[in-house]
């Protein structure tokens, strides 16, 4: 028996490691652990005010912190029937922009590239691609800059609130924000340029169902109130439960999801497929003559399709700002016109579809449940370790070149450990 | 030259947002690992050697599993100086809300359901100075990038990170905000230890009191006031506990009986 054990798995958002066992060229058993304790985040919201829940449920996790705003306050006003207002949306795209920008320019440049460029890690790259190097940390800055100006703080800010926000930025503060965009355009499509050009290993080909939200109208975007699965389904968002299941595994207290009684993928690749065809602009020229088959069965793909959703969200900016600028500011925050409801915030975070559901009784929040892209993500992660570890050590390579690899595919997910482990528990070895 | 300090960065259960404020002093990171022998650092860095002694060690996050405490043991033993950074070390933050309530079994049965899980004891999450002594806390939630850089910089110089023991509210006055409390809002900024410039009074919502207490901070008061504003007691309470949760456990009932 051969065990092939990454401890701590390098450039991820948190703690975690691989374990994979195998007998010969038969693989015995894949898994991913994640070396952190519960919070109870769920429990810990019931009996409490919305607006509290909203604060603290972002807490489950900083470099995603964002979207679990966007989904608290997006789940909490559908349970309190908080009407929607225009600018207050756009206003929260925007921010929600700025952590995409952010986050897939960190794990695309800084985590991901090394592994295809053939470098330990992003500093090392520096003599060869001290241009992309430069201009990319630059654009994880432009990232959090946004998510600054609108939340308030860089981490955890409070500014977006369930009913809206509590202080509009001003004009002139968005028109730097939509130049700055723009001018970072041609260095994100020749980056992308670069990424497209990569060879992407062959050795896990197998397809999958991809998920994301359905974003309304005909638009590409990272929210909406649907489900869409690649094989065509679209579920309403009240309906996840009854799609996607939900279990506890005793050996490892993570909870995991099946469709259909089979893992499946969440993220910026799952978008694509799903409505990847709904892009315009650059972003879409890319998609067009970049899609192939390939794309529908290795997870690799996921690195070139942040690479095209940066250059989306660099072009929606601008978009933005023309429209808010036009806009006043509403009079105040939007109030609930209900006291009991339930409601299904639904976003997609950088790495994929993040459900956050609240039910809400006499006023104070009854039931929480929230599902993080990463748990989403950790079965289907398993199974393609799997099959890598089956085809390569076929192949006959040995313990050393495999565990790189299986880290490689890991980290081509963009895992978050932080949001999976509110959830997730630790393997004691 | 004197010797450079060596540094370890160590995280256990939270956001890991503050590693990622370490990580967020962009332009002034390679200065930062220049001027200090850092010896961990999962976050940032590949090459760790968890066994080195170090003189210094910042530790993230809150304890809440067996494991932990015999990692943060080791951890103590390990360093000079063991410095807590941030509001899950320093104080539990929101996972230690309800310590002491009695009730954490239930809360964990409803996420988790009846399944018996056997690879390790989780415990309701405590702040690190329940297990070990602390040298010294750097505040936030996370701390912003100015406090973790004057911190560093006090660390590189041999003395310990200060901090700033005034509350929220004096910055938002400094900041000629309009009083929150006044219009009605449920605002901790009297309660709450300063040092991150009043960023949420600033945007018009109310401090929700993420950088916990100030010392000497006077909850009768403030509940007083909050209840003149027409709040119901236990709705002031659960607020002061999202983020002072672990800090109020034994004030709780007192507070309770507050007319």
């Amino acid at each position: 028996m051969t065990k092939i054990t990454v401890n701590h798995l390098a450039r991820v958002e948190g703690d975690g490691g691989i374990t994979v066992e195998l007998e010969g060229t038969t693989v015995k058993r894949v898994e991913l652990q994640v070396f952190e304790g519960p919070r109870l985040i769920e429990a810990l919201a019931v009996g409490k005010l919305p607006l509290e829940v909203a604060s603290f449920t972002p807490r489950i996790c900083a470099i995603c912190s964002v979207s679990h705003k966007n989904a608290a306050v997006r789940g909490l006003e559908r349970a309190l029937a908080v009407k929607e207002d225009e600018k207050t949306n756009l206003t929260r795209e925007l921010m929600h922009m700025g952590e995409m920008v952010e986050s897939h320019a960190l794990h695309l440049f800084a985590l991901a590239l090394p592994d295809f460029l053939g470098y330990p890690n992003v500093i090392a790259m520096v003599d060869k691609y001290a241009e992309v190097v430069t201009q990319a940390l630059k654009l994880k800055k432009f990232g959090n800059k946004i998510m600054k100006l609108l939340n308030g703080k860089l981490i955890h800010g409070e500014n977006a609130t369930v009913g809206g926000y509590g202080k509009f930025p001003e004009n002139s503060e968005l028109l730097e924000v939509k130049a700055e965009a723009q001018a970072f355009l041609p260095f994100m499509l020749q980056a992308a340029g670069i990424v497209a050009g990569l060879e992407m290993p062959d050795y896990l080909e197998s397809p999958t169902t991809f998920v994301c939200c359905k974003p309304e109208g005909d638009r590409f975007g990272f929210w909406g109130d649907e489900i869409i699965f690649s094989d065509g389904r679209v579920i309403k968002g009240l309906e996840y439960k009854e799609h996607l299941i939900e279990r506890v595994e005793p050996h490892s207290f993570a909870k995991r999801l099946l469709y259909q009684d089979k893992p499946f993928t969440v993220g910026s690749l799952a978008r694509l497929i799903c409505i990847g065809d709904r892009l315009k602009g650059k972003a879409g020229e890319l998609y067009r003559s970049l899609k192939t088959d390939r794309w529908n069965k290795n997870p690799f793909y996921n690195n070139l399709a942040q690479g095209i959703e940066t250059i989306y969200s660099l072009e929606r900016i601008p978009e933005l700002v023309d429209k808010l600028i036009i806009m006043p500011n509403p009079a105040g925050l939007e109030l609930p016109t209900r006291t009991e409801g339930r409601g299904v915030g639904l976003v997609e975070a950088p790495r994929g579809l993040l459900i956050h559901d609240y039910s809400v009784k006499d006023g104070y929040v009854s039931d929480a449940n929230i599902i993080t892209p990463t748990a989403m993500n950790l079965d289907d992660i398993e199974r393609y370790i799997g099959l890598a570890a089956a085809k390569l050590s076929s192949q006959g390579k040995d313990a050393a070149e495999m565990s790189f690899e299986f880290e490689k595919i890991a980290r081509a997910y963009d895992p978050c450990i932080s949001c999976a482990t509110h959830l997730v528990k630790v393997i004691v070895r | 030259m004197k010797k450079k300090p060596s540094l370890g960065v160590y995280g256990f259960t939270g956001c890991a947002g503050c590693q990622l404020a370490i990580i967020d002093c962009e332009d002034q990171l390679l200065d930062i690992f220049s001027a200090l022998d850092v010896k961990v650092f999962y976050e940032a860095q590949s090459n760790n050697d968890d066994s080195a002694e170090v003189d210094v060690a910042l530790v993230e996050g809150s304890i809440n599993t067996d494991h932990q405490i015999e990692q943060l043991k080791a951890i103590r033993e390990k360093a000079g100086l063991l410095i807590v950074y941030g509001s899950c070390a320093h104080h539990g933050c929101v996972q230690a809300m309800s310590l002491g309530d009695g009730k954490w079994a239930e809360r964990y049965k409803m996420v988790y359901g009846d399944t018996k899980i056997t690879v390790a004891n989780p415990m309701e999450a405590q702040p690190l100075h329940k297990f070990v002594k602390v040298d010294g806390f750097i505040p936030g939630c996370p701390p912003s990038a100015e406090q973790m850089l004057k911190a560093l910089a006090q660390v590189i110089n041999g003395s310990l990170p200060t901090y700033t023991n005034s509350p929220v509210c004096l910055e938002c006055k400094f900041r000629e905000n309009q009083c929150l409390l006044y219009q009605g809002k449920m605002c901790l900024g009297p309660l709450t230890m300063g040092g991150c410039t009043a960023p949420c009074p600033t945007h018009n919502t109310p401090c929700i009191g993420c950088w916990g207490l100030i010392e000497e901070a006077n909850h009768t008061s403030e509940l007083k006031l909050l209840k003149e504003k027409g709040f119901k007691t236990q709705d002031i309470i659960n607020r002061f506990r999202v983020f002072g949760g672990s800090d109020l456990s034994e004030k709780i009932a007192e507070l309770l009986e507050v007319k």
